[in-house]
């Protein structure tokens, strides 16, 4: 999975927790350095902070769609609203969740996220 | 290059509100409409005034232009036609007397004339001259010498009267005229009338026929020919004695107040009779000494003007009263109508600055919850590290040493929250005045040398200070002037992404010291630059900006009476100008919104 959060502290603190959960986890600290990883290492569930310097999470989801469609994305950040939500989720994010986050619900939703992969997968 | 400036910002982020506050915008709004509705009241007045006036001015000038003229011209046509009239009396007049004259002469041709004319004779001459004009009254005969001896009359005592003293004789001869008409007198009978003479030589002798003529015959003729012509007229001779009067008058007629000049045959003038104007027409009769008066009241003489003006003066107050209640009601439904739309967009205006005013709380409120929920997320993260480190099942490092780092960044994130309240509150307190004068030349150097130390060391920052040496102090407190400086000043240098220059200037003009600081860094893209001022507003990641620091700053500036201008243009820089005016005592808020 990838981990994309542009607060170093955070992101190494939840990628380590994640790791020794059993999970392969690759980090990125904004869009642009996400892009490629999502190209080249294909991973299955991203999990992607919304609000980033340069290229914003909204705009990251939607390239990371066009790169590969069925990689599943899991919105995080620290603000949210209910149109936002709503609007993300229309665009097919698979959930948004609000940061501080329990590692254990993250771990799920990955799971969740994983699981409706490889059902879509399946269906093709 | 884009600009932006601070000037709405305070109106925007939200400070304490509190009812009392609550109800003074309530009061606000309430004198913001009064002052609507006198605005538009004076308007109103001033419509109403300027579109009447305009209208009445012209049209009173036209007005009293054309009576001006009207009135010239009626006059002199009045005049024209009152001297025209007195001409054609007089003509009338002189044909008359000729006429008698003719008649009387007429008796020294007849075939029975003689020298020594019997009474019946001379009652036959007086039954001629009565067939001609009942105005003749009698009729003699008088020898060279003046007596009178043939006569026939009702006054036989006039028979062999000595005429030769009469002054009606001597003029007869004197002004060497075969034939003379006298004034009006009462000779030998002692009753007003004139006489008409002619002589005629017989063997080198002189005789004389004589006649009277009844002053009131003549009276009745000009009356009979001035009829229907509304003028009275008269004649009267040199001196201005009338020469025609009432019957049964025996003494004689009195005189006028106007004696009509001898030096012209004719002419026109305007004289006061019993206070009221008169015109008066006079012209010369060319049988006699005497002139005629005819006499027109102006009133009468301009009836049709006057008639003319007040058909004018009651069409145009007619008129101005109609257009003006039309203009009048017209303004006032328009006044009203626009007052009343007025009134709705104040209102609007106050519902979309109370709706704003929620809208900026509630992105303040989102930018704290994402800013307090970082270093929260942060904790949460870390904590469950050290869990993770503690639990025997994932067989991690747990010395204490390894916990305390993970602890340490508990801290750091607590108080990266901590500090984000406290700027917090910093922004919304209100601040006390202080009296001390700052000098800005020195602020900002000491906040320049203070970033050399920190913020600039880790870049090749070259910064160049352009003070005004005269630059007069500020009354301020100088922390958050410092502050100000500072955040700008953190900014620039963040801008600079390794090499670049800071240029700071300052100068006094208008009342307002001005502190520019440029930097030659990447700019604000031109998307950013509306909200660069907003609170939590930050393109600085990875927690390294809280997004409040030009907010801050444009807070402090505002409560200052100050506000910040930006030029930025992308790639090549940006510059900011904190504008602060000259001895202003710093106040409430409070006491600022009043």
């Amino acid at each position: 999975m990838l981990l994309v959060d542009d607060e170093d502290i955070f992101r190494e603190a939840t990628a380590r927790q994640l790791t020794v959960r059993g999970f392969n986890v690759l980090t990125a600290n904004c869009g642009e350095a996400a892009l490629p990883l999502v190209q080249n290492e294909n991973p299955e569930v991203v999990v992607l902070d919304q609000e980033m310097p340069g290229m914003h999470g909204s705009e990251t989801f939607l390239e990371i769609k066009k790169i590969n469609p069925l990689v599943e994305v899991i919105m995080l950040t620290g603000n949210t609203s209910v149109e936002n939500a709503i609007e993300l989720m229309q665009q097919g994010t698979f959930d948004y969740l609000m940061k501080p986050i329990d590692i254990n619900e993250l771990l799920y939703k990955i799971e969740d996220a994983y699981t409706r992969k490889k059902l879509n997968e399946e269906k093709q | 290059m884009r600009v932006w400036d601070t000037s709405h910002l305070l109106d925007t982020i939200p400070a304490d509100r509190t009812t009392a506050e609550q109800s003074f915008d309530q009061a606000d709004s309430q004198v913001n409409i009064a002052r609507i509705r006198l605005h538009f009241k004076q308007l109103q007045t001033r419509l109403i005034l300027g579109l009447v006036l305009g209208f009445l001015l012209p049209n009173a000038f036209l007005a009293s232009y054309f009576h001006f003229e009207f009135t010239h011209t009626l006059k002199k046509t009045a005049m024209l036609n009152l001297a025209a009239v007195a001409e054609s009396q007089k003509n009338t007049i002189d044909l008359y007397l000729q006429e008698r004259v003719v008649n009387l002469y007429n008796l020294f041709h007849s075939k029975d004339f003689t020298l020594a004319p019997t009474p019946a004779q001379m009652e036959n001459y007086l039954y001629y001259l009565k067939q001609y004009n009942d105005g003749f009254v009698d009729v003699g005969f008088l020898d060279a010498k003046g007596i009178q001896i043939g006569y026939a009359g009702p006054y036989p005592t006039l028979l062999g009267k000595d005429y030769s003293n009469e002054t009606w004789y001597k003029n007869l001869f004197n002004e060497n005229k075969s034939y003379l008409i006298s004034d009006i007198y009462l000779g030998f009978t002692k009753v007003p009338h004139f006489t008409i003479a002619t002589r005629q030589v017989f063997d080198g002798r002189t005789y004389v026929m004589r006649a009277t003529l009844d002053p009131d015959k003549l009276f009745l003729f000009l009356r009979a020919i001035s009829q229907g012509k509304e003028v009275e007229s008269t004649l009267v001779n040199r001196q201005g004695q009338y020469q025609v009067m009432d019957s049964g008058r025996s003494r004689l007629p009195g005189s006028s107040e106007y004696i009509p000049p001898g030096t012209a045959a004719s002419g026109v003038e305007e004289i006061k009779r019993d206070d009221q104007p008169v015109l008066v027409a006079y012209t010369w009769l060319k049988e006699t000494h005497w002139a005629l008066l005819a006499m027109q009241p102006v009133t009468v003489a301009q009836a049709g003007m006057y008639r003319a003006r007040l058909v004018l003066s009651i069409s145009f107050m007619a008129i101005g009263l109609v257009i003006s209640t039309i203009v009048f009601f017209t303004i006032k439904k328009l006044v009203a109508r626009a007052r009343r739309m007025a009134e709705k967009g104040q209102q609007l205006q106050e519902m979309l600055a109370h709706a704003s005013k929620l809208a900026s709380i509630g992105e303040l409120a989102a930018g704290v919850a994402h800013e307090i929920n970082n270093p929260l997320a942060i904790i949460m993260a870390t904590s469950g590290v050290i869990r993770d480190m503690l639990n025997p099942e994932f067989d991690l490092d747990h010395s204490p040493e390894a916990i305390c780092k993970e602890l340490s960044v508990v801290d750091a994130a607590a108080t990266r929250a901590k500090g984000i309240t406290r700027k917090l509150q910093d922004m919304g307190k209100n601040r006390v005045p202080c009296s001390i004068q700052c000098d800005i030349n020195v602020l900002v150097d000491e906040v320049v040398n203070r970033l050399k130390k920190v913020e600039f060391k880790s870049k090749r920052i070259e910064v160049v200070t352009q003070y005004s040496p005269d630059l007069p102090h500020i009354l301020a407190e100088p922390d958050p002037l410092r502050q100000v400086f500072g955040n700008i000043l953190i900014n620039a240098g963040d801008a600079i992404t390794d090499k670049g220059t800071i240029t700071i200037s300052t100068e006094a003009k208008e009342g307002t010291v001005y502190v520019t600081i440029a930097d030659t860094g990447k700019g604000i893209p031109p998307e950013n630059l509306p909200r660069i001022f907003n609170p939590f507003f930050t393109t600085k990641g990875g927690g390294k900006g809280t997004g409040l620091g030009l907010s801050i700053a444009a807070s402090i500036v505002k409560y200052l009476g100050g506000t910040i201008k930006v030029n930025s243009l992308q790639g090549t820089g940006s510059s900011f100008t904190v504008l602060l005016p000259i001895n202003v005592q710093a106040t409430t808020l409070k006491e600022q919104k009043k």
